[in-house]
């Protein structure tokens, strides 16, 4: 029998709505205080593959500001931009750092944790005010 | 009028009739009402684009029908802050989830996507830079709005 071979993306694009549920957990969120949230910015893009096959990038320059943290780190929200992950359904995100890497989302909506399967650097930077 | 004209007329009827009419953004701006302080704006839009065009599903905020994406259209809903959920049902049903602060606005744009037996209607939130941009080429499908 002659083997179907589909690349990647043609298979995502029409399977999309057959995705899965983004993993995630329920966890905590301690807020942090409004007045004296920290403000970070990205040094350097980075790429990030979800397990559902989707791509997501955090661009070089965005702004970021600490709205508290997590057991698995602080969470951090975009600021002017807007920040998704998408299995069978988009959730709004905020990255969560935990030593200088990207560990994983925080979903605002849900109150939930959805980690990456590998931690992936992410350079950012404290802006002083 | 020979088939194959009598087809193209008809279905180029159809295609018109599937885009959005009404007033650009410029031209009815002045009559969009302040957003109150303790509520959120909510843009709904999409594109002018023909593929999918008749696709046009209704567009429901937290299990309510707020209106339909139609290709080149928009409208807006004033909220109370707080967790929304965006869905659109077509082949499948897809939801989109975010916050919505007092005093924020932010931009869902619903967008075409190929399924296994027909187009895909897919909410997204886009950042407020790209979502004022792109109303501009749009035009409201909302409800009538009074002159202040």
């Amino acid at each position: 029998m002659k083997a179907w071979k589909l690349p990647l993306p043609l298979v995502l694009l029409f399977l999309g709505g057959c995705a899965s549920e983004v993993v995630r957990y329920p966890v905590s969120l301690s807020a942090a205080d409004r007045q004296s949230s920290r403000q970070y910015v990205v040094l350097q893009s980075a790429s990030i593959r979800f397990d559902s096959g989707y791509e997501r990038t955090l661009s070089a320059g965005t702004e970021l500001v600490e709205v508290g943290t997590i057991k698995q780190g602080r969470v951090l929200r975009p600021v002017s931009t807007v920040f998704t992950i998408e299995g069978a359904h988009t959730h709004e995100a905020y990255p969560v750092v935990s030593d200088g890497r990207l560990v994983g989302f925080y979903l605002p909506v849900e109150g939930a944790f959805s980690p990456l399967s590998l931690s992936i650097s992410l350079p950012i930077q404290e802006r002083r005010p | 009028m020979n088939l194959p004209r009598f087809c193209a007329a008809f279905v180029l009827s159809i295609l018109v009739s599937a885009c959005a009419t009404g007033p650009k953004l410029a031209e009815m701006k002045s009559t969009i009402p302040t957003l109150k302080s303790d509520q959120g704006r909510i843009y709904f839009y999409r594109s002018s684009s023909m593929l999918g065009a008749a696709i046009q599903p209704s567009i429901h905020l937290n299990g309510t029908v707020v209106g339909d994406s139609k290709p080149g259209g928009f409208f807006f809903v004033d909220q109370a802050p707080g967790a929304k959920e965006i869905s659109t049902t077509t082949e499948v049903e897809k939801k989109l989830t975010f916050t919505l602060q007092a005093g924020q606005t932010r931009y869902v744009k619903t967008v075409i996507g190929f399924g296994i037996v027909a187009g895909r209607v897919y909410p997204e939130l886009v950042d407020n830079a790209t979502g004022e941009k792109e109303l501009e080429e749009t035009s409201y499908i909302g409800q009538p709005l009074s002159r202040p």
